[in-house]
Parts: structure tokens; sequence; C-alpha cells
């Protein structure tokens, strides 16, 4: 269960991540945002993501040409 | 190594060095002699891999307007605000584009033709500015700092401004910019933008 959830549909790179990175912000160490993208290059870029900002890519996946993503906060 | 990696290979330097060519002197300006010759290999070679020049031109184009640059490094370590967004993605992208002109010749190109690979230069490469000027203009509006523009209207400013500066700096190279680096350019056409839409630092 996801702590918050973020509507990144629509949005192409970089706002998705610009909007993750601020919705984090606003949450404790062990808390989970839950994200939907449509943008094909949000997969990797929220790779790169939790690569570079040390928090965890716990689940990813594509539904119907969305794509979802929950990120733990380190 | 495999036969198949090897015929990958080949793919990729005809591609790379096609495009070169293309980039320099358009479709109707190269032949298919002319690649094999850069290639030192014979037509033949070049038709195992591409069945006509059409092909070769086309697979030239979809790989080049299928780049994209990746913001995430901007996102990170720029602070979030809309201007130091939007001047570190304007810095990536034209540096980017400035050690490889070619691609901002093959894209003018593909625009003269009408090819769909013209719509794939704006979803892989000027879209990200599209979308981030237009939903930022919407925020920074509601929030009292931008003016009322139309937020198409202004994204569109700024996808031909950095167009414009590309084309002079990187493949024009006219003489009366010459003494203007591309980055400080770059830099004043931002704040030039900035100062159209009416755009104010949060306090």
């Amino acid at each position: 269960m996801a702590d918050m959830e973020l509507d990144a549909r629509g949005l192409n790179c970089p706002l998705p991540i610009l909007r993750a990175k601020k919705s984090i912000n606003d949450l404790e160490s062990g808390q989970v945002l839950h994200i939907i993208a449509t943008d094909p290059g949000s997969v990797k870029d929220f790779e790169a993501f939790c690569k570079q900002t040390g928090n965890e890519l716990v689940s990813s996946g594509e539904n119907n040409g969305e794509f979802v993503f929950d990120i733990r906060k380190a | 190594m495999t036969k198949r990696l090897k015929a990958a290979e080949r793919r990729a330097t005809i591609l790379a060095v096609a495009k070169v060519l293309f980039a320099d002197k358009g479709y109707h300006g190269v032949s298919v002699d002319e690649i094999a010759k850069r290639l030192g290999v014979s037509p033949a070679v070049l038709y195992q891999h591409f069945p006509s020049k059409e092909a070769l031109y086309e697979s030239v184009l979809n790989e080049i307007s299928e780049k994209r640059e990746s913001y995430v490094d901007t996102i990170l370590t720029e602070p979030s605000d809309f201007k130091s967004v939007l001047l570190g993605m304007a810095q990536l992208f034209v540096n980017s584009i400035s050690r490889d002109p070619d691609y901002l010749r093959m894209e003018l190109m593909s625009a003269l033709e009408d090819a769909p690979a013209a719509q794939h230069f704006f979803e892989n490469r000027w879209r990200s500015f599209a979308d981030y000027i237009e939903v930022g203009l919407k925020e920074l509006a509601a929030e009292g700092r931008a003016s009322d523009v139309n937020p198409k209207a202004a994204s569109l400013m700024f996808q031909g401004m950095i167009r414009e500066l590309l084309y002079v700096k990187c493949i024009q190279g006219n003489e009366r910019y010459k003494g203007m680096a591309l980055n400080s350019l770059l830099e004043q056409m931002v704040d030039l933008f900035l100062a159209a839409i009416g755009y104010k630092q949060a306090a």
C-alpha cells in the first residue's frame, strides 16, 4: 500500500521526475510513493532516478500503455 | 565474435557513415556508391543490410529521431524552480547537439521532406520543453508569478529560439555571432524568454 500517489499521466520527461522529487521530499524514510506515467521514457528515467538518489524501486510495470512505479524513500 | 554481432556492427557502421553524408548533402546529394566507397566496401555489401537507398535513409532518420536526452541529472542537481530547471535542460540539450550538429541537420531535412520522422523529432526532442513550459506556465500564472500569456505560444517561442541558436552557432557559423559563446548566448536568450513571460522568482 502506497503512502502517496503521483499521477504523471500525459506528462513527458522531465516533469514526472521533477514531480517525484518534490513528492518524495514530503515523505518519511520507508514510505512508498506510487507513480502512474504514460511516457515510455519514464521507465529508464525512474531507474536512473532511484540509482542516483538511493531510493528503492520496489516495483515497476506496464499496463495498457501506463507505466507504474513504487518507490520507497531511503 | 559471432556472425550476428559482426552483422550488427557492420550495420551500425553503415548507419554512422550514411548519417554524416546525408546530413552534409541531403538525400538526393548522396549515392549508394559514395556511401560504399566511404565505407571501403562494395555497394553489394550495403544492399545486404538495406534493400535501397531510401530504406537506408529511413533507418538513419529513425535512429536519430529516436534519440532522447535524459534530464534526470538536471533535475537531481539543479534547484527545482522553473528557471533553474529550464536553463539546465536547455544547457544539456544545446551542448549535446553542438557536439554532433548532424542531428540538427537531419531534423531540418526531415522537416522539409515532411517525413514522419519530423513528428518523432518533436516527440523525442522538443516535447520535453513544450510540456515543461506549458505546464509550468499554468502553475506560475495561478501563483501570480508569470503574465497571462498563451502557454502554447510561449513554448513555441522557446523552441524556435533554441533551434535558431543551434542553427546559427552549430550549422551556419554566422560571423555576426562568432564573438558570442554558445552557452553565454543561451543564458541571455533564456533570460529574454523569462522576461517575455513576466517570470517572477518565488519570494
